[in-house]
């Protein structure tokens, strides 16, 4: 499996491939493969100078991916990993090896070095052990935090309640909390502080060093024993005496707490992108000159090697059909509803699915040369290059923490002006600083995330991160795509046309009859049709057609009450010797000019009628578009769709702009352009071919029917397949982020009401606190206001809202959607269906393809709980998925699978 | 002594400046190094050195440093 992760991306040329096929290393021995976490990395700059300095070392050859932290680099057998280690370090980042992507013990074999002794889980995810880090933090923090503030508080106030020896009581809680708990904080302070800058960290790291340093002098060299005074002459005067160690605590334990939420969020969304990248782990089942099969790793896959795919296996190349003929699920890349036929000779895509016959494939392209991965590579791209959007609370720090220097330093001067000794003048100076550390700072953005999660997860829209929410609230163009978004990407009848002579009742009995047999989803729109037709003339079921046959193009033949039907194109009559009528013809003609499908059927030697089918645009649509208008947005629709079917999808749902005829790759090259012109943009899209686009725009929402690629490029997911549930997110996501400001003016608000009497030494620990924990109760409360946000398409889905499955936990990214296309009329075809067109065929079924499947990963660190909250969803729904038919916008498509088995999802660069 | 200033585009970050930086005072002669960082635009980078750089030095050292180079309006 060590190849695994370079065949996604060779460092650079095909010489490179994994495994290398003697391309003049013979000196060196093969070269191997190494993965190294990278941390440290804060914009997309960092990665090109980590890729040079690796580059620079000889033979090696690096790519670095910023949006996962990962190099991957091809190196000597004898270089040691240390060596490259040692580079990135010189670059100034922290590298360790890292089995990321492989799972087989002999991934670490190779590997030396401190990553090693690291569970595999811990060791691929810096995101993962950041959050683990800041959690052991906090809960040092929280151990100390209650004693502390109730310790500090008595005896700054009742100093007749002192014992001895009660400073280094203090001290000793203190020193774990300021010092290795608020510790992340004071370590981005001072470096910070070496470029001149200052963030949100500056203000906590000086806030708890002041308050430590105050207090311990205060303790030390100002106790005066139990002092004569009552407790609230002491209140209102002495800050002299004043200790804030409770300050330090509560500020420390507030931001640790508001981090450790926002990491689980990071973590959890660069999970979703690890995901992607295991799927790589795939056996592919090659095909010997002998005629025997052979399961090998799909890295192994060489151009020009031949390979076996069965029905309902992902094909892992690009390549030719050699041998057999098939219909083929292009959904995934093409976004494209209707599969298309391949037999021999023709060209297939790696990340398709085959449908229906066993096909012998030629590799051409492999690994990383894979249009797949060219995609997903795009997609890396994409997110590499949109800049990490600088967090409010970091721009205002960055105004306020010099304000609040300058502030403490004219206190200082000013009492020493007015004549005051140094001790006063001092510490109102440090009281100041003390108080100007809003611990609802931490809280402001992760309280607002984190409830408008919770309101979003629960009518299924996640929210992956901090950015989609700031992106939000300048989006002025909403780009959706067509198939799969705007339609339903299921066909449904749009028109029949029976010849002279012939009943529509009969036209569709018959080619119903012949269809209902069929696989595709043009003929079970049809059998759809003919059953309503049926039931509507109450002509008893439809008959059953004898000897059927399926023919290339679209077309079938049976035989039905003893005549034989052909169904199919009109060339595929003519073919076979029938006469098509020029009326028919021309209908057939007008619609696909429309965007349409048309087929003829036929007996007795002549066509008797057409039959059109569309994919169906969702009934959600309209309304949504409409909504969309209402927030002040401007719809984009766009397709790699023709002008025609797009302008009629358009025209139905009320979109006047059309980007057509846009090929998978230009959908990103879109996106670029409309922000080059000015826009904001958010893209709405399912497909594979989505992702990049996804990937560029400002703000990407996925539909959680959608492939994994489009999910892990997207910055929001909306689990539902309705789309009123767009409008909805962009508008929770508004509200979102005015709650983020608005938090931030209690926070700061507070606060800076307290610097005067900080400046006039009135500040004593009971006002700190209370502005402290009065800006966190309203950072909490005006957060919480969130879960009210009125939701469109809640009031639409009340009986499902009851569905467990429909309150994801807030955490719970889909890890794959499971599309169930077409919850047609016949359950027993409906099974069917459903295992050879599902999108993400169950990886274990087939026992082949999806070694994944067959294996268990450990790397996963999903929290126990919820995975067997996720496991229990999928059981629900599978047994969901046994019963009946659903209405569109309500099948049972957007439901998530907790699988780690990831054989189904498209592998980077496998294919 | 000669202060010249670059035009820099590619930098984004505090680690592009340190790495420019770095970089930059590795050369023969140069004794101060100052960035003005535009983040993702032209940030103005001023070199002092005790004689004139050739303009193939900086973007050497430019490029070692990584994606960065001298140019834009």
């Amino acid at each position: 499996m060590t190849a695994a992760p370079e065949a996604a991306r060779p460092p650079a040329g095909p010489e490179s491939a994994p495994g290398g096929e003697s391309t003049g290393r013979e000196s060196t021995g093969a070269p191997r493969e190494v993965s190294l976490s990278i941390e440290g990395m804060t914009c997309a700059a960092c990665a090109v100078r980590i890729e040079k300095k690796l580059n620079k070392l000889d033979e090696v050859r690096a790519t670095v991916n910023y949006a996962t932290a990962i190099a991957r680099v091809t190196a000597p057998a004898a270089m040691p990993v240390a060596a490259l280690v040692a580079a990135v370090e010189r670059a100034g980042y922290t590298a360790c090896p890292t089995a990321t992507l492989d799972e087989g013990p002999e991934a670490l074999s190779g590997h030396e070095g401190p990553g090693q002794q690291a569970t595999p889980g811990e060791q691929d995810d810096p995101a993962a052990r950041h959050a683990a880090y800041l959690r052991r933090r906090l809960v040092v923090a929280l151990i100390f935090f209650i004693p502390l503030t109730d310790l500090s508080l008595m005896l700054s106030l009742v100093p007749s309640l002192r014992f001895p020896g009660w400073q280094w009581l203090l001290v000793a809680c203190t020193a774990p909390v300021a010092l290795w708990c608020a510790w992340p904080f004071h370590r981005a302070a001072l470096k910070n502080a070496r470029h001149g800058t200052s963030s949100m960290d500056t203000l906590v790291s000086l806030g708890v060093i002041a308050a430590c340093g105050w207090s311990v002098y205060a303790m030390f060299v100002l106790d005066r024993g139990s002092q004569d005074g009552s407790l609230w002459e002491r209140l209102i005067h002495d800050s002299g005496g004043g200790i804030y160690l409770e300050t330090a605590a509560t500020v420390t334990t507030f931001l640790l707490a508001g981090r450790v939420y926002e990491a689980r969020a990071r973590r959890i969304a660069s999970q979703a992108m690890r995901d992607l990248a295991a799927a790589a782990a795939k056996e592919v089942s090659l095909l010997g000159p002998d005629g025997t099969e052979r399961l090998v790793p799909a890295s192994v896959l060489r151009p020009g090697m031949r390979f076996v795919v069965r029905p309902g296996e992902t094909i892992a190349a690009d390549g030719e059909v050699e041998f057999g003929r098939t219909a083929i699920d292009r959904s995934a890349m093409t976004g494209e509803s209707v599969p298309g036929e391949a037999g021999e000779g023709d060209p297939v895509m790696g990340g398709t699915i085959v449908l229906t016959g066993r096909i012998v494939v030629r590799a051409e392209k492999t690994g990383a040369d894979t249009q797949l991965a060219r995609l997903i590579r795009l997609v890396e791209d994409a997110q590499a290059e949109k800049a990490a959007i600088q967090r409010i609370a970091d721009r205002i720090s960055g105004v306020f923490v010099p304000a609040v220097l300058a502030c403490a330093a004219a206190t200082l001067a000013g009492w020493l002006l007015a004549g005051s000794p140094a001790s006063p003048a001092f510490s109102a100076g440090l009281a100041v600083l003390i108080i100007a550390c809003p611990c609802a700072l931490g809280l402001a953005t992760p309280a607002a995330l984190v409830a408008a999660s919770g309101r979003g997860a629960a009518n299924g829209i996640f929210v992956k991160g901090y950015q989609a929410l700031e992106s939000s609230r300048s989006v002025d163009v909403v780009v959706l795509d067509k198939t799969g978004t705007v339609t339903t990407g299921e066909m449904s009848l749009a028109g029949v046309c029976p010849a002279d002579g012939v009943s529509r009742a009969e036209l569709l009995r018959r080619a119903g009859a012949v269809e209902q047999a069929s696989e595709h989803a043009v003929a079970a729109a049809i059998t759809a049709a003919a059953l309503v037709e049926a039931a509507t003339t109450e002509a008893g079921p439809l008959p059953r057609a004898e000897g059927f046959k399926a023919l290339p193009g679209l077309g079938a033949r049976g035989t039905v009450d003893g005549r034989e039907v052909l169904v199919g194109r009109e060339r595929l009559l003519i073919e076979h010797g029938l006469t098509v009528p020029a009326d028919l013809a021309r209908q057939c003609r007008a619609w696909e000019q429309a965007g349409r499908t048309a087929v003829l059927a036929g007996w007795d030697g002549a066509a008797r009628g057409a039959i059109a089918v569309a994919d169906t645009v969702k009934p959600s649509a309209a309304p949504s578009v409409a909504e969309l208008r209402a927030l002040g947005l401007r719809p984009v629709l766009l397709t790699g769709d023709n002008e025609p079917t797009a302008r009629a999808v358009a025209a139905v749902v009320g979109i006047d702009e059309v980007i057509a005829g846009t090929l998978p790759a230009d959908k990103a090259a879109v996106i670029t352009r409309l922000r080059a012109d000015g826009h904001r943009v958010a893209m709405v899209g399912d497909g594979v071919n989505d992702g990049p686009a996804l990937a560029a725009a400002d703000l990407g929402l996925a539909l959680g029917s959608g492939t994994d690629v489009a999910i892990s490029a997207a910055d929001m997911i909306l689990l539902r397949d309705d789309l009123r549930t767009v409008p909805d997110a962009i508008g929770l996501a508004r509200a979102a982020f005015r709650t983020i400001r608005r938090n931030l003016a209690w926070a700061f608000g507070y606060n800076v009401a307290a610097i005067p009497l900080a400046a006039l030494g009135l500040l004593n620990p009971i006002i700190a606190s209370a502005a402290m924990t009065l800006s966190s109760l309203f950072v909490v409360a005006s957060s919480l206001r969130l879960q009210r946000y009125p939701l469109q398409a809640a009031s639409q889905h009340q009986e499902e809202s009851t569905n467990a499955r429909l309150y994801p936990r807030q955490g719970q990214l889909p890890q794959a959607a499971a599309p169930c296309r077409r919850p047609g009329p016949r359950p027993a075809a409906d099974d069917r269906r459903r295992q050879i067109l599902h999108r993400h065929p169950h990886p274990g079924r087939r026992g082949h393809q999806g070694t994944a499947g067959g294996r268990p990963r450990p790397a996963r660190r999903a929290p126990g709980p919820l995975r067997r909250r996720g496991d229990g969803r999928r059981r629900r729904h599978r047994e969901r998925e046994g019963q009946g038919s659903r209405r569109g916008d309500r099948a049972p498509r957007p439901v998530l699978k907790h699988e780690p088995a990831t054989g189904k999802l498209p592998s980077k660069g496998m294919q | 002594m000669t202060t010249t200033s670059y035009k820099v585009t590619g930098m984004s970050c505090e680690h592009c400046v340190s790495a420019v930086t770095s970089e930059l005072r590795g050369l023969d002669g140069v004794s101060a190094v100052t960035v003005e960082l535009v983040p993702d635009g032209v940030s103005l980078v001023t070199v002092t050195s005790a004689h004139p750089l050739t303009d193939d030095a900086v973007s050497a050292a430019l490029d070692e440093a990584g994606d960065y180079r001298v140019g834009g309006a």
